[in-house]
C-alpha cells in the first residue's frame, strides 16, 4: 500500500516534467470499463492565498460561514505559538524574509515563465498540426491525381481508333492513286495515238504541198517565159496608155 | 471502277486531347499532324477517276479496233485493293494496352484505397492537446520509444534528439 503511494507521487513527481502530461491506465488493476480516460484538468485545483485548497472553505462554509476558516487559522497559529508548539527563534526571521523573496518572485516573474513553458508545448503541438494537416492534403490530393490518371488510361481507345482510321485513309489514298494512274495512263496512250495521227497528216500535206510547187516552178518551160513576160509587158502599156489618159 | 466507301470513326481530337498526360504531349501533336495530313491528301483525290471519252477516241484514231480494244480491256481491269497488313497489329497492340491499363487502374484503386485508409485515421485522430503519450505511440507508430534497445533516458540515439 505504502510503496503504491510511493510509486504514484513519483510517478506524479516524473509526469510534472514532461510536457505532456501521462494519464495512463498502467494502475488500473482490474480489467473493467474502456470508457476514455477524462481529459485532465487544465489547471490544478483552486487555492486561497496560494496555499489552502478551496474545498476546505467550502467544507466549513455551511457550520461557520465565511469567517470560519480564518478563525480556526489564527486560532491555531496563537495556539502553536502560546503553547510553544512552534518556537520563535532566527530561523523564523529567515524564513520569512526568504518567504517574501520568493512570493515577490513567483509574484512578478510567474506569469512570464509560465507563458514561456506553455509556448514551448504549443509549438510542439503546432508544428505537429502541421505535419498531420500536410499529410492529409497530400493524401486527398495523391486521390484526385489517381482519379484523374484512371480517367485518363479510359481514353485509349480513341488513340487506337485514331490509328485504325489513319491505315483505312491510307489504303483508300493508295487505291485511288492506282485508279488514277490507270486511266490516266490508257488516256495518254489514246493521246498518244491521235497525236501520231495528226502529225503523220500535216507532214504528208507539207510533203504534198511543197512537191506541187516545185513540179509547177520546175515545168515552167523557157519559151513559157518568155512568152509570160511579153504578155506581162504589153499589159503593163495598156495600163499605162490608160491611166495617161485619164490624167 | 468507283473509290470504295470505307468506315471511318469520327474522332473528337478536342476530347482526346483532353486526355492526352502533359508528358506525351508531343507524341499527341505528332499524330494529330500525321493523320491530318494523311486526311487532307485523301480529301484531295476526287473519289472516281475521269471517264474516258470512247465514242471520241472511237472517231479519232484510225487505226481500227485499237480503241475498241483498249475499251474492252480497260472495263475488265481489276484493280486490287490495297492489302491491309497493319490493323490486326493494331488490334493486337489494343489488347494489350487493355490489359496493361486494367492493371494499372487495379494498382490505381488499391492505392486509392490506401490513401483513403490513412486519411480516414487522420480525420479519426483525437486532436493533439487531448492526447496522451500512449495515444500519440497508438496513432504514430513511430514515436515510440524503444525502452528495451536504448534503457536508458532518453531512449533514443543522442543524434535522434
Amino acid at each position: 500500500m505504502l510503496s503504491r503511494v510511493v510509486l504514484v507521487s513519483a510517478f506524479l513527481n516524473h509526469a510534472l516534467s514532461l510536457s505532456l502530461v501521462q494519464a495512463s491506465r498502467s494502475l488500473h488493476t482490474t480489467s473493467q470499463s474502456l470508457a476514455p480516460v477524462p481529459s485532465l484538468p487544465e489547471k490544478g485545483g483552486k487555492v486561497r492565498h496560494g496555499i489552502f485548497p478551496e474545498e476546505i472553505f467550502q467544507l466549513l462554509y455551511p457550520k461557520t460561514g465565511v469567517t470560519g476558516p480564518y478563525m480556526l487559522g489564527t486560532g491555531l497559529l496563537l495556539y502553536m505559538l502560546s503553547k510553544e508548539i512552534y518556537v520563535i527563534n532566527h530561523e523564523t526571521i529567515a524564513a520569512l524574509s526568504i518567504g517574501t523573496v520568493i512570493v515577490y518572485g513567483v509574484k512578478k516573474f510567474g506569469p512570464d515563465v509560465a507563458a514561456f513553458a506553455d509556448k514551448l508545448n504549443q509549438d510542439k503541438v503546432a508544428k505537429a498540426q502541421e505535419v498531420k494537416d500536410l499529410a492529409m492534403t497530400s493524401l486527398s490530393q495523391a486521390i484526385e491525381e489517381e482519379k484523374k490518371e484512371q480517367w485518363r488510361a479510359e481514353g485509349r481507345s480513341l488513340l487506337f481508333d485514331a490509328k485504325k482510321n489513319n491505315v483505312a485513309m491510307l489504303l483508300e489514298t493508295n487505291y485511288r492513286e492506282r485508279l488514277h494512274m490507270v486511266t490516266h495512263e490508257v488516256k495518254r496512250r489514246l493521246d498518244y495515238q491521235v497525236a501520231l495521227q495528226d502529225l503523220n497528216r500535216r507532214m504528208e500535206q507539207e510533203h504534198m504541198v511543197n512537191w506541187v510547187e516545185k513540179s509547177v516552178v520546175g515545168s515552167i518551160t523557157p519559151q513559157q517565159e518568155k512568152e509570160s513576160i511579153a504578155k506581162c509587158i504589153s499589159d503593163l502599156k495598156a495600163l499605162a496608155k490608160s491611166t495617161q489618159a485619164m490624167a | 471502277m468507283a473509290g470504295r466507301r470505307i468506315a471511318l470513326k469520327a474522332i473528337d481530337w478536342v476530347a482526346f486531347a483532353e486526355r492526352v498526360p502533359p508528358n506525351q504531349r508531343s507524341m499527341f501533336n505528332a499524330l494529330k499532324t500525321r493523320s491530318d495530313a494523311i486526311a487532307a491528301k485523301l480529301a484531295s483525290l476526287p473519289e472516281s477517276p475521269t471517264t474516258i471519252d470512247w465514242s471520241h477516241y472511237r472517231a479519232a484514231v484510225a487505226r481500227a479496233g485499237m480503241v475498241d480494244e483498249f475499251e474492252k480491256k480497260f472495263k475488265a481491269l481489276q484493280i486490287p485493293q490495297p492489302v491491309d497488313t497493319q490493323t490486326s497489329a493494331i488490334t493486337a497492340q489494343e489488347a494489350e494496352s487493355n490489359k496493361s491499363a486494367s492493371a494499372y487502374i487495379e494498382g490505381s484503386t488499391a492505392r486509392i484505397a490506401q490513401y483513403e485508409q490513412q486519411l480516414d485515421k487522420f480525420k479519426n485522430m483525437i486532436p493533439f492537446d487531448q492526447m496522451t503519450v500512449d495515444d500519440l505511440n497508438d496513432t504514430f507508430p513511430e514515436t515510440k520509444l524503444d525502452k528495451v534497445k536504448h534503457p536508458y533516458w532518453p531512449h533514443k540515439p543522442i543524434a535522434e534528439l
